[in-house]
């Protein structure tokens, strides 16, 4: 099939890149220049796994174009997705000012009928809307599509082409088995292809990031508890997760979720809940949580330092929002960074794929490491803000000795309290009691 | 093994009989009386699948007595309390029951015997307790945690086939006692956890926090899909897949009840604020499940409008949940309340727990013993538990029962495309608008 593709950020690339790699011949369309320029060159534009080497492929393969004539692009094929960005508004809404553009400009260019298919993350209704701004009073009538995208960034490709399910809304039967066609080579017998009306599609969207946020919100306020009755979330985590019913993924507790989506989708849930009169309560509490807990990291820093930071010296590993990706946009280590440099410290920092997009937040107003151990010199303290899998067996001795002062404060509970203590550190988690260095390692330290 | 269990209450008595199918010699003590009559004379009561036969085998054999007697401890090796744990008035736990079993022990329990709290207390009551009583004995006395998990209604099968298992000990010696004595139950993927009390204690506030909490998120967003011409059970469909979120307890209804949920979320509220640390999520968890116990009431109310009072509704299910009698918290009380004050008449039927509504009820009710008689010649039907025997009724009887083919379905049994088809009005949770 031939498809447009409008809007290359992390969701478009992977839609275009994906159906281009089972065969169909994709035309992507963004309005920066500069990305485009880049992409055509094979240079991506983003870090996302595995990526790098299917758009070479593709693009080798004539597979798949980057172009920024909207008139162009839609020229190529009968189907249009659309994965622009639909960011927070400042009332907490999703603007949709981009796919709006977008609508404008199909309506305006495009030559004949389309199908035209939002996979950006939009508020129930919006389907309904585009088809009114695509066809009101038009010549030409398209079809709107709802197909909302559930990939997570730093495992996009595989959850493209291994979907758990993917949710389409239409109204048409027909329009329903076009995309069943273009999915079904990624479709198996166990992930399934699911038809529903776009405000279904939509809402489905919202509520299981809602659900994913409002399970990361639980666990941090429980932990918070453990912490302040003197339980260990830990255990409680090991307790509750055998049942069924409950589980234990996405119950970990940490500093708080961050990243392009969770926030503001469970704002603009809030926002639109209240545009139709009804007072959410559990997603402002999900919120609020998540915003406290994203300063539990400076918290506990000056728990372990004393509230007077200034002319010290910390150092940050990870900046990600999460592993396996650079994506920094509402990352808990950007307020412990602003918070730090606010009380006058000083910050070193490490990350394996963000440092270039923290530089462009802060230029040189910290230090950037590009090795492990190097970030720790000099450093009073080390705070692990994203759980990068080279993080999670470091060389503990080496650590001590780099850093000025052995304090750790862990905001992903990624090592065992009981052994850091007999490693020598003053270590401070979530939701467990902070350890202290074990007696036998001091007086050790002292004969030595 | 020999070991006393005091309160027969729901988890105290599927205790003491699991124990004693396991081999073990057990008496059951409690403080009524009554209870403990109803119990030697071969009666139950409770209802919980399965567990009669098992009280009558092993009572037969000989391996459970019932006593009122807390001298009936002597000689065991080990005494659980799983007394009630009720709401008090502030929302904390009331633990009147724990103490007067703590206090009453002193005389009559000495160490090596270990003494587990089975009950649901709040973090720092199995600390409390071991200090009591080890400060009356004059000699420390073990006490430990053992949260228990079982669901009413399914309460042996939880029992003999745990999840998990967790304890609180403060000695490993003490975990390893309570490990051989649960090794008959445990299978390898199900595993036996030891951790402090205080872990113990927080991780059964956990549980039941976060199957209340998903509960009161679907309902949220039933709720909010309602208004938005969403329907719920797609957008369930469309999220279930996802195994981080997964199909489980993520069901739309008429809000939890029960003698844990309300309580046990109440309970942590308290312990929050007694460290000062308010709990949003919790809030809003309780303050979503308040709300959602009058929805079906609200919708009555807007289909009938100021033609309500002398209207008569039939009401199927009672109990807080399916089979069990447990009316405690339950939704359906809630909207019997509502409407009676509103004038409505009610006819109500449900399997099991219909004697513990006449006990609160009285006449004001119509009782009906088969669910069809509850129609005869009402104005609609309102479903508050999803009972087995309501999921594939005969549609066609039931309009030629109802005066009016109505139904407001609390449990999102049906499907409205269906109900439409058959000639009811029919009201779900966060479905086609309504
Ligand atoms: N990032 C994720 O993990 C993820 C996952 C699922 C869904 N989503 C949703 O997908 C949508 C896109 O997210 P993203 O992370 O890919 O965003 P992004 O910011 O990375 O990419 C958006 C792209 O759209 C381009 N664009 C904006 N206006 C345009 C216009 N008028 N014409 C052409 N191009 C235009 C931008 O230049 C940018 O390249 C959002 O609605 C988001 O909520 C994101
Ligand atoms: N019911 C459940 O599904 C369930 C599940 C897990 C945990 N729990 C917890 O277990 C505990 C017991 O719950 P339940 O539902 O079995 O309660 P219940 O009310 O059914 O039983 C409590 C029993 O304790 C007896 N009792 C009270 N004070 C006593 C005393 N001083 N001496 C002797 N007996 C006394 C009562 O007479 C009653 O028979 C609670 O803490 C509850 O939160 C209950």
């Amino acid at each position: 099939m031939q498809l447009t593709v409008v809007g290359v950020g992390y969701v478009g690339l992977v839609t275009a890149t994906c159906f281009a790699e089972s065969g169909n011949d994709v035309t992507c369309i963004d309005i920066d220049a500069g990305k485009i320029d880049g992409l055509r060159r094979g240079v991506l534009p983003i870090y996302e796994p595995g990526l790098e080497e299917l758009v070479e492929r593709n693009l080798r393969e004539g597979r798949l174009q980057f172009t920024t004539d909207m008139g162009h692009a839609l020229a190529q094929g009968k189907l249009v997705f659309i994965a622009v960005g639909t960011p927070q508004d400042y009332n907490g809404a999703a603007n949709l000012n981009a796919l709006w553009g977008v609508a404008q400009s199909i309506r305006e260019l495009a030559g004949e009928s389309k199908i035209v298919i939002v996979k950006s993350t939009v508020p129930v209704g919006t389907n309904r809307e585009l088809a009114m701004r695509l066809n009101d009073g038009a010549h030409i009538q398209h079809h709107a599509v709802s197909n909302p995208e559930f990939l997570k960034e730093g495992h996009a490709i595989e959850d493209f082409m291994k979907p758990d399910r993917v949710v389409v809304g239409v109204h048409d039967a027909a329009l329903g088995q076009v995309l069943h066609d273009l999915y079904a080579p990624f479709l198996r017998s166990d992930h399934p292809f699911l038809v529903m009306t776009p405000e279904s599609a939509e809402m489905t969207k919202y509520v299981a990031n809602a659900m994913l946020a409002t399970k990361i919100s639980f666990i941090n306020e429980m932990a918070n508890l453990c912490e302040a009755v003197g339980a260990d979330i830990g255990d409680v985590r090991r307790g509750i997760g055998h049942d069924s019913r409950i589980g234990f993924q996405f119950l970990f507790p940490g500093a708080g979720y961050g990243g392009s989506c969770f926030p503001k989708d469970v704002r603009a849930m809030v926002h639109t809940a209240e545009g139709v009169g009804y007072t959410l309560r559990i997603l402002p509490a999900v919120d609020e949580i998540n915003e406290n807990q994203k300063k539990v990291l400076f918290f506990k820093v000056t728990e372990l330092l004393g509230t007077d930071l200034y002319g010290k010296t910390i150092a940050l590993w990870g900046l990600a929002f999460k592993p396996g990706t650079d994506d920094i946009r509402e990352a808990p280590s950007l307020i412990l960074i602003r918070s730090l440099l606010g009380a006058g410290a000083h910050v070193r920092v490490h990350d394996p794929a963000a440092i270039p997009n923290v530089k462009a937040v802060f230029g040189d107003r910290i230090t950037y490491c590009d090795r492990v151990y190097h970030t720790l010199q000099g450093c009073d303290a080390l705070v692990i803000a994203t759980e990068w899998a080279e993080f999670r067996n470091p060389d503990f001795d080496t650590m001590r000795q780099v850093l000025r002062q052995p304090f750790i404060v862990d905001g992903r509970n990624l090592y065992n309290p009981s052994e850091m203590s007999r490693l020598g550190f003053v270590y401070s988690s979530i939701g467990r009691q902070t350890v202290m260095p074990a007696a036998v390692h001091s007086q050790e330290r002292r004969a030595a | 093994m020999k070991i006393a269990i005091i309160g027969t209450g729901y988890v105290g008595l599927v205790t003491a009989t699991c124990l004693a199918e396991s081999g073990n010699s057990v008496v059951g003590i409690d403080k009524d009386a009554s209870k403990i009559a109803l119990l030697e004379s071969g009666k139950l009561p409770i209802y919980e699948p399965g567990l009669a036969e098992l009280v009558e085998r092993n009572r037969r054999d000989e391996r459970l007595k019932f006593s009122t007697d807390l001298g009936a401890c002597a000689g065991v090796q080990l005494i659980f309390i799983a007394v009630g744990t009720p709401e008090s008035a502030s929302g904390a736990s009331d633990l009147s029951s724990i103490w007067a079993v703590v206090d009453a022990l002193a005389a009559v329990v000495a160490p090596p015997q270990i003494v587990v709290i089975k009950s649901t207390v709040p973090v720092g009551t199995n600390r409390i307790a071991g200090e009591r009583l080890s400060q009356r004995l004059g000699r420390p006395i073990d006490v430990a945690s053992n949260p228990e998990f079982l669901k009413e209604g399914a309460a042996v099968d939880d029992f003999t086939k745990p999840d998990r298992v967790v304890v609180g000990v403060r000695r490993p010696e003490v975990g390893e006692v309570l490990r051989e004595l649960y090794a008959p139950f445990l299978r390898t993927e199900h595993p036996f956890l030891v951790m402090t009390p205080e872990s113990a204690e927080m991780t059964k506030y956990a549980a039941n926090a976060m199957l209340a909490a998903k509960i009161s998120f679907i309902n949220e967003m039933a709720n909010l899909s309602e208004r938005l011409g969403a329907d719920i059970n797609d957008v369930r469909r469309g999220i279930g897949h996802d195994e981080r979120i997964g199909f489980q307890f993520l069901f739309p209804g008429a809000g939890y009840g029960g003698s844990c949920f309300p309580k046990d979320v109440r309970a942590l509220l308290a312990m929050g604020r007694s460290v000062d640390l308010p709990l949003r999520m919790m809030e809003a968890v309780d303050s979503v499940n308040e709300a959602q116990k009058r929805v079906l009431f609200s919708k009555i109310r807007k289909h009938y409008g100021t033609g309500l009072s002398g209207k008569t509704i039939a009401v199927w299910g009672l109990a807080f949940k399916p089979r069990t009698d447990d009316v405690r918290e339950a939704p359906a009380l809630m909207l019997l309340d509502a409407l009676l004050k509103e004038g409505v008449g009610l006819r109500v039927h449900d399997p099991e727990a219909m004697g513990h509504v006449k006990a609160i009820y009285g006449d004001r009710l119509i009782y009906c013993e088969r669910p069809y008689q509850a129609l005869e010649g009402a104005d609609g039907l309102a479903i508050v538990t999803e009972w087995q025997e309501f999921r594939r009724p005969d549609f066609g009887m039931m309009r030629q029962l109802l005066r009016h083919p109505v139904i407001f379905d609390g449990r999102n049994l049906y499907e409205p495309k269906t109900m439409d088809a058959a000639g009811f009005t029919y009201y779900g949770i966060g479905r086609h608008g309504r």
